[in-house]
């Protein structure tokens, strides 16, 4: 499905914006690479009405001069949710957009529905994983597969210019105390995704969330490393479109799951 | 060195032929069985008293073989009548079952011994595929995927799900725990250079079963350990394990005598339909990864099964003889193999009960304490 882009003035400036599907309202905040259009939002837009803003500085965009934080970012994406979306909507954030969706359930909880937290950054413990600043040792930590990672659409100019955003939003790769203190109050029906071969977020960053978010549920992908949605698509869509459509019911097997179905 | 009496739970009561598989259940008669059963468990009770660190059994399907198709109930016969020796279940079969089902009874386990439990966890021989209708060439994928879910489910924190190829699990929070932390140490066959790795890379003590000979366990040794230390971590001698048929008597004549003769019913008769099951299912799959692990592997059986038993012995491959006939094999294979573990199967085909009663004693009292500190 080709998604359309689209602009919308926000009070800090201009944002760009990607939008396919129609149905209930999906907003997908992206990873620091900036936004990869994949067979999940495919798939995603197949049944939701998807929403994929670019954070301001990712993939050649402007930077907002007042967004100098992950929380005021957060309040950008509030108010992108506000002014495109109108309603409370299914949150799904990628890493340093899961850790971006977290700030954004935690200020603005009525903007949300289900919440989805995919390998989140921003909670990792001292010492364990991270973003090795060398482009090759970097794909290693993020694909199990390489081979199914689709060509690259982005130039080394964008990605290295994505990797300067994340400075500036203060991204570390300890964890966000601050943020860790709210998580508690985030009431949402959460799903948290992590590949089980992930060594840039370590398991100990999601057991922690799992630990402290009330009504959470954490999916290992096996055979994944930290980009789950290029490792294993199918087995993360299988997960997320049950969870997404069926909240807590994504627990019971429907049936989608038997070897011999009818 | 530390010793492991391990057994089979053959069915003994059948005619000397050899048959096609599956065995026609119609030869077993449960009243023999009942008997049987409670004779080896009642051996493997003994074991403790006559010195052996680790009781063991394992799983086999359809089959005099083993009446084991699930030894954890064996386990939990054994929990409240030992005390000290570890319970060495070597093991379940995981690409065939249920992994949660694995990692809940392997749990209860490790409870109700008092943390005692070893926790085999190993992919079955090829014709165990036939019985539950599984496929062999997928063997090796669901022993990786199943074996990381075990240990998810002994030591995740919070309850988790998993969404694996071969299994799926939305939420998984079982109770029982494992009493021993992080879980119950591992045992994962590794008689060929694959599952050598693989026991490796788990950090698995590496067991080793029927042996050709013993170069060929060295280069298992050698492929577990440089695998290991690929890993990050040095094995010690307890991270390995050699299993054997033994027979201890009075005199080396006696002993050769009736493992001769308990060979012989092992071979013709529990061997006889495993080995054509296990032709179809090399022939037809990929049970194997490569074709040098499947050659190598046919080539391994064959050759055990064409000795006789004076190269069995001679080859160090087999132990028997008398108590200062078994300490010098016992120390030649040590010195040659620098194992920790030593595991014995004393129940070979129709080996009489009482004579592996004997041989326990004899071990106790004139092997065990020339060969303890190795």
């Amino acid at each position: 499905m080709q998604p359309q882009a689209s602009r919308v003035s926000l009070s800090s400036g201009e944002l760009s914006y990607y939008a396919a599907g129609e149905g209930r309202p999906v907003v997908y905040l992206h990873p620091a690479g900036g936004v990869r259009w994949t067979k999940v939002q495919d798939e995603l837009a197949g049944s939701f009405k998807l929403l994929v803003p670019v954070m301001p500085g990712f993939d050649g965009t402007p930077a907002h001069a007042p967004v100098k934080s992950m929380r005021a970012l957060a309040a950008l994406a509030a108010e992108f949710i506000d002014k495109v979306v109108g309603a409370p909507c299914d949150l799904i954030g990628c890493s340093f957009g899961g850790h971006l969706a977290a700030w954004l359930a935690a200020e603005r909880p009525a903007l949300v529905d289900h919440l989805v937290l995919e390998c989140p950054a921003g909670f990792r413990p001292r010492g364990h994983g991270g973003r090795p600043p060398d482009p090759e040792e970097l794909k290693k930590l993020l694909f199990l597969h390489p081979e199914k990672l689709p060509p690259e659409t982005k130039t080394p100019d964008i990605e290295a210019a994505n990797r300067r955003m994340l400075p500036r939003y203060g991204y570390s790769p300890e964890t966000d105390e601050e943020l860790l203190a709210r998580i508690p109050s985030i009431d949402k029906l959460t799903l948290i995704l992590h590949g089980t071969a992930d060594r840039m977020i370590p398991k100990e960053s999601v057991q922690l969330l799992k630990s402290r978010l009330p009504h959470a549920y954490l999916v290992y992908i096996w055979d994944a490393a930290h980009a789950i949605e290029v490792d294993q698509p199918e087995r993360m869509l299988a997960v997320l479109m049950s969870f997404l459509q069926r909240s807590e019911g994504f627990m019971v097997n429907w049936g989608t799951l038997a070897i011999n179905p009818g | 060195m530390k010793f492991s009496f391990f057994h089979l739970m053959p069915y003994t009561h059948l005619e000397l032929e050899s048959r096609d598989w599956p065995f026609p259940n119609r030869y077993f008669d449960p009243a023999k069985a009942s008997v049987l059963y409670r004779s080896y468990v009642e051996s493997m009770i003994h074991a403790e008293s006559c010195g052996f660190d680790w009781v063991g059994c394992n799983e086999h399907h359809f089959s005099p073989y083993g009446m084991m198709a699930n030894p954890n109930l064996i386990g939990g016969a054994l929990a409240y009548s030992t005390k000290h020796a570890k319970i060495a279940i070597t093991g379940n079969l995981v690409p065939l079952n249920n992994p949660i089902r694995i990692a809940e009874e392997y749990a209860m386990l490790d409870c109700m011994t008092g943390g005692r439990l070893v926790a085999g966890l190993m992919r079955g021989i090829p014709h165990e595929y036939l019985a539950y209708n599984i496929p062999p060439g997928e063997s090796w994928e669901r022993q990786r995927e199943a074996v990381q879910l075990i240990l998810k489910a002994w030591t995740e924190p919070e309850p988790f799900g998993w969404e694996g190829k071969h299994f799926q699990y939305r939420q998984v929070s079982i109770w029982p725990k494992p009493m021993q932390k992080p879980h119950p140490p591992l045992v994962i066959s590794a008689s060929n250079a694959d599952s050598a790795k693989f026991a490796a890379e788990m950090r698995a003590t590496m067991g080793m079963v029927l042996l050709a000979d013993l170069p060929s366990g060295k280069e298992c040794i050698r492929v577990y350990r440089e695998a290991a230390r690929a890993g990050g971590w040095e094995p010690v001698p307890e991270n390995i394990l050699v299993g054997m048929h033994t027979c201890i008597a009075e005199t080396d004549a006696e002993a050769r005598r009736h493992l001769e003769q308990g060979l012989k019913y092992f071979d013709q008769v529990l061997m006889g339909g495993l080995q054509v099951s296990q032709r179809i299912v090399l022939q037809k799959t990929r049970y194997f990864e490569s074709d040098e692990s499947r050659d190598r592997w046919k080539s391994r059986l064959d050759k055990r099964r064409t000795l006789t038993l004076d190269e069995q012995i001679e080859r160090g491959t087999v132990l028997c003889g008398s108590p200062e006939t078994v300490v010098a094999q016992i120390r030649r294979i040590h010195a040659e193999l620098g194992h920790g573990v030593f595991n014995f199967t004393v129940k070979v085909g129709t080996l009489p009960d009482d004579v592996i009663r004997r041989g326990m004693e004899l071990f106790r009292d004139r092997v065990l304490p020339h060969v303890r500190d190795l």
